[in-house]
């Protein structure tokens, strides 16, 4: 039994995607001829990445990451042990609570907002909504600063759920998402039929040539962006492996489990691997506004191995320390249980989970009162998380985008960082 | 700076005098009235510059002027055919006669149809308003040669409540009548001012731009709103009372306000508008609201938004003129000059302020007429510069506000798209087939979807339009991998391919010839017919064609092909 979508959560977003355009040489971020083992090291010594697992519809809190078994909002299930003595997390977890020891929970969320829309800008934003103008989402924003100039690769990839190049706002279409629709890979990455990969260098050689007479004596800024996005292309299609996750053995889809969320974080495993960015998957749909439980127990069940198998797989790969995973949602969901046995929208009292790249494993921040209906201490909204979050993966937070001369905060001013979580 | 911002707010000092005043103390002698525009606008450009003789780049050849301004009046390139006759025509005046010819197009209709779209829509999705009837009104207006003030005042005065005129409605309709969004665009638009900042506060950065001015624009539109009448339509309607108010939001923070304003309808630091005033509400309205019947559209006896578009939309008022004749310049030179556009201020002056107040008058004395005014730029020597200059080494290079040599301006989406199908054949072949039937409108229609590929992929996103060229990876991917281009170089009756496949085969020039004409619309080099006896010494049979395919491939994806230069 599927959830009934009550109050129709729009996944927003356009078919519509871009690659990022940055001017690439040719193979500048080849791990041909290493083994992943040895590429993993390389990239553990350099680039810094994240991974969004957003969990569409709005998580329950009191069911993942703040359990209040025995209260009046509590409900049916119980609290368990992790591998962090003292921190407590729902039994629907038993995987994730043993990976406890490398994240950190930020439960005094309190974003204010129940609104779908709203509440997911503000968690991707970290600014509240206003007329007329977007912020960059965190994806395309971290990957402005994240991604090396010269990476063939998309700096910004949806596995799973579309993607819409507005996320990047003025970033530009560089910076936008690539979506990965249904696991395939970006339209027209094959050559078309009867098209060899002699003659398609061939052809390429003359066009670069031909472009090359062109620009002699002409202004070349242009003419050098067309031609190095072609370099690009190029490096891409020759490294378009990564997203064959046809190749993927048996052994390890059956770790992750075969359902899609499963291939998805193999999928994201691979990206992540290879040297993307920023990496965003979802797992649909938790908008539980009847028999939340049954729903838990269902959704959460599938979550819970195939993350837990993500997280230690990339510590094991000594990649972990220099990621970023965010686990986070759009809101949390009403201690109250409504008479559908259904818990609604709650923007006022929830928790996060984040870990990896400069995050303190097992350190807890924040703390609702004993039925979860408030935050008592230590609150944050959205503008604290992204002062975090720049801060974990070694970005100044409180220096701006500038965009037509005018200055755009990267975190809110009036907040700043989780201290206490980090490294 | 007072009275330089009443004049910018009002019009009222005339640029005329303006000119007169700077020309005689910088020693230029006034423009004789005999001269065609062109000459003067060459005379400025030059004037403004020192030395800009030895700085600019030479008067282009034929094939250069040739596809840059058949891309800039009709959207496309010109076909091989077209472009020989062109070049074997000896006649002195042939550049005036193609300029005439390109303007009688229903092509030049479309295209202009397109170019001011994406201006006043910005690619805004469809809502209330179907695309199909908004296009039509403007590639009807533009084929009629409207004046462009007659067609912004038939958009702002447009309600959409006659069923046979909903098209230039669509400007407020599909902004959902938003007060802001259609302040702010309008003064974009029509007055040269981004005025976003000053919805909330004066703006920052620019002295000239006060929230008062925001509210000034915004008291004629405060009115209206969206409304379904009766026959299920989407109209705007309009009441008899509101007042614009405004608060800055500096003032709040530093806890400085002394409240909410009113502000009246005026223009800048221009006078304020009044009304007709009535004792009651009631008699205000020609047709009353009814509380019991929200599908009744109110309409009052004085209409605010009527007043604006008479008001705004008129060649008296200069500052309209002036971002006309600004927006129709950039479009054609590739910049402003005020730039950018949307930024006329005291602190960003134009590059040629001669040149400016010249095109603002001759727009008004020409009573807006659009067409007039392009037909004299694109003749001017300063638009035919050639792209490249055969400068020594070492020699300054000019600076891109000095228009001395022509700027490389990417292809919109629907150029790009029009002009693949013109080099590659596609369009010859569909017009073959389409027979008696063949028609600009046939063509157009039979070939759509593909524009449509390239809007999705080239153009931004919905509500934002690139701006700046921008290349990025899927954009590639689509040139060089896509089934719908490699469809457009297999060989079909009439097109490119075929036709080079039927010259014969031991005559490359001959070939590299047709080959280049009908992609880049110039005769090659010798080192162009010297690649293309390589690409095709020994081939023969299916490898031929395949190499034939990859030679216009290479081409269409050339820099010299993406670019209008």
């Amino acid at each position: 039994m599927r959830c009934n979508y009550a109050c129709g959560t729009a996944e927003h977003l356009s078919r519509r995607t871009f690659l990022q355009g940055a001017a690439g040489a040719l193979g500048a971020l080849s791990f041909g001829g290493m083994t992943t083992a040895q590429a993993a090291q390389q990239l553990t010594s350099a680039q810094k990445r994240v991974v969004v697992f957003w969990l569409s519809g709005g998580v329950s809190q009191l069911e993942t990451w703040d359990p209040k078994p025995g209260t009046d909002t509590g409900g049916p299930l119980q609290a368990i042990p992790t591998s962090v003595p003292g921190v407590h997390i729902s039994e629907l977890l038993p995987f994730t609570a043993q990976q406890m020891h490398h994240l950190a929970l930020v439960r005094g969320i309190n974003t204010a907002e129940d609104d779908h829309g709203k509440g997911a800008y503000i968690m991707l934003t970290g600014h509240r909504p206003q007329p007329g103008f977007e912020y960059p989402y965190i994806g395309p924003a971290l990957a402005s600063h994240l991604m090396p100039a010269d990476s063939p690769l998309p700096g910004c990839i949806h596995v799973a759920d579309g993607a819409s190049a507005r996320e990047a706002s003025f970033l530009g279409p560089r910076f936008a998402p690539v979506g990965l629709a249904a696991g395939s890979p970006p339209n027209n990455i094959n050559l078309p039929g009867g098209l060899s990969a002699e003659q398609d260098s061939r052809r390429r050689a003359l066009r670069s040539k031909l472009s090359g007479r062109f620009a002699q004596g002409r202004r070349q800024a242009e003419t050098e962006a067309y031609s190095a996005s072609y370099d690009q292309a190029a490096a891409l299609i020759a490294r378009k492996d990564i997203f064959d996750f046809s190749s993927i053995p048996d052994a390890e889809q059956e770790r992750y489990g075969k359902h899609d969320f499963g291939k998805q974080c193999l999928m994201a495993r691979k990206l992540i691997e290879n040297g993307v960015t920023f990496v965003k998957t979802t797992h649909s749909n938790y908008d539980t506004h009847s028999e939340n439980f049954n729903f838990h127990i269902e959704q959460l069940g599938e979550f819970d191995r195939p993350f837990a198998t993500f997280i230690s797989d990339l510590a094991e790969r000594g990649l972990l320390a220099s990621t970023l995973v965010i686990v986070m949602c759009e809101f949390g969901r009403t201690p109250r249980i409504n008479h559908l046995v259904g818990r609604d929208h709650w923007g006022k009292a929830w928790s996060i989970a984040v870990g990896g790249a400069g995050i303190q494993g097992g350190a807890v921040v924040g703390k609702t009162n004993d039925n979860g209906t408030a935050v008592v201490d230590r609150e944050v909204n959205g503008g604290h998380l992204f002062h975090t979050y720049y801060r974990a993966v070694g970005l100044d937070p409180t220096k701006a985008f500038w965009h037509e001369g005018r200055p755009f905060h990267k975190a809110d001013p009036k907040a700043d960082a989780i201290t206490e979580i980090l490294a | 700076m007072k009275p330089i911002r009443s004049w910018v707010a009002a019009g009222v000092l005339s640029q005329v005098a303006i000119l007169a005043t700077i020309a005689l103390s910088s020693g230029l002698s006034r423009a004789d009235a005999a001269e065609p525009l062109r000459v003067q606008i060459d005379r400025l450009i030059s004037f403004q510059t020192p030395g800009y003789e030895a700085l600019a780049a030479p008067v282009a050849l034929d094939d250069e002027f040739m596809r840059r301004v058949t891309l800039d009046l009709i959207g496309t390139i010109p076909s091989a055919a077209d472009a020989r006759a062109f070049f074997a025509d000896a006649d002195p005046a042939k550049r005036e006669r193609l300029v005439d010819r390109l303007l009688a197009t229903p092509e030049y209709a479309r295209h202009m149809q397109r170019t001011f779209d994406v201006l006043l829509m910005r690619r805004l999705p469809q809502k209330n308003v179907p695309l199909a009837e908004w296009e039509k009104f403007l590639r009807e207006s533009f084929a009629q040669n409207k004046p462009w003030d007659q067609i912004v005042r038939e958009i702002l005065t447009a309600d959409g409540s006659d069923p046979a005129q909903r098209g230039p409605a669509r400007f407020y309709l599909d902004r959902d009548g938003d007060v802001n969004q259609i302040t702010r665009d309008i003064g974009k638009l029509f007055l040269g001012v981004n005025l976003e900042c000053a919805q909330c506060h004066n703006h920052p950065n620019i002295d000239d731009y006060l929230q008062s001015h925001f509210y000034g624009i915004s008291a004629f539109f405060v009115r209206s709103f969206v409304m379904t009448d009766k026959e299920k339509l989407v109209v705007f309607a309009e009441k008899a009372d509101g007042e614009a108010t405004f608060e800055s939001v500096f003032e709040i923070r530093d806890k400085v306000s002394k409240g909410p304003r009113s502000s009246g309808m005026k223009l800048f630091e221009g006078l304020t508008i009044s009304e007709p005033k009535f004792d009651k509400v009631d008699d205000a309205y020609a047709v009353k609201p009814d509380d019991k019947d929200k599908t009744l559209r109110p309409v009052p006896r004085f209409s605010r938004r009527v007043k604006f578009a008479e008001w705004v939309a008129s060649s008296d008022n200069r500052r309209f003129c002036r971002t006309t004749a600004n927006r129709l310049w950039a479009l054609l030179l590739g910049r402003g000059i005020v730039h950018p556009v949307d930024l006329d201020h005291t602190g960003n002056p134009p590059s040629h302020p001669l040149l400016l107040a010249l095109l603002t008058e001759e727009l008004a004395a020409r009573q807006m007429d659009l067409k007039s005014v392009i037909r004299e730029i694109v003749l001017s020597q300063t638009y035919q510069r050639a792209s490249r200059r055969n400068a020594l080494a070492g020699a300054p290079e000019p600076r891109d506000d000095q228009f001395a040599v022509a700027p490389l301006k990417s292809l919109t989406p629907a150029q790009f798209a029009w002009s693949v199908m013109q080099a590659t054949g596609e369009t010859e072949a569909h017009r073959i087939a389409l027979g008696e039937k063949f028609s600009e409108e046939t063509l157009f229609t039979t070939l759509q979807g593909y524009e449509q590929r390239f809007t999705q992929l080239f153009g931004g996103e919905p509500g934002r339009p690139a701006e700046s060229f921008e290349s990025t990876a899927d954009q590639v991917l689509f040139l060089a991998n896509d089934p719908a281009m490699m469809n457009f170089l297999l060989r079909k009756n009439g097109n490119l391919c075929d036709r080079l496949l039927k010259l014969p085969e031991e005559n490359p020039p001959a070939i590299a010839d047709e080959l280049y004409l009908s992609t880049l619309t110039r005769l090659p080099t010798a080192e162009d017919v010297q690649d293309v006896q390589n690409y095709l010494a020994g081939q023969t049979g299916d490898p031929r064609t395949a190499c034939m395919q990859e030679l216009i491939w290479a081409i269409v994806t050339s820099s010299e092909f993406r670019f209008n230069h």
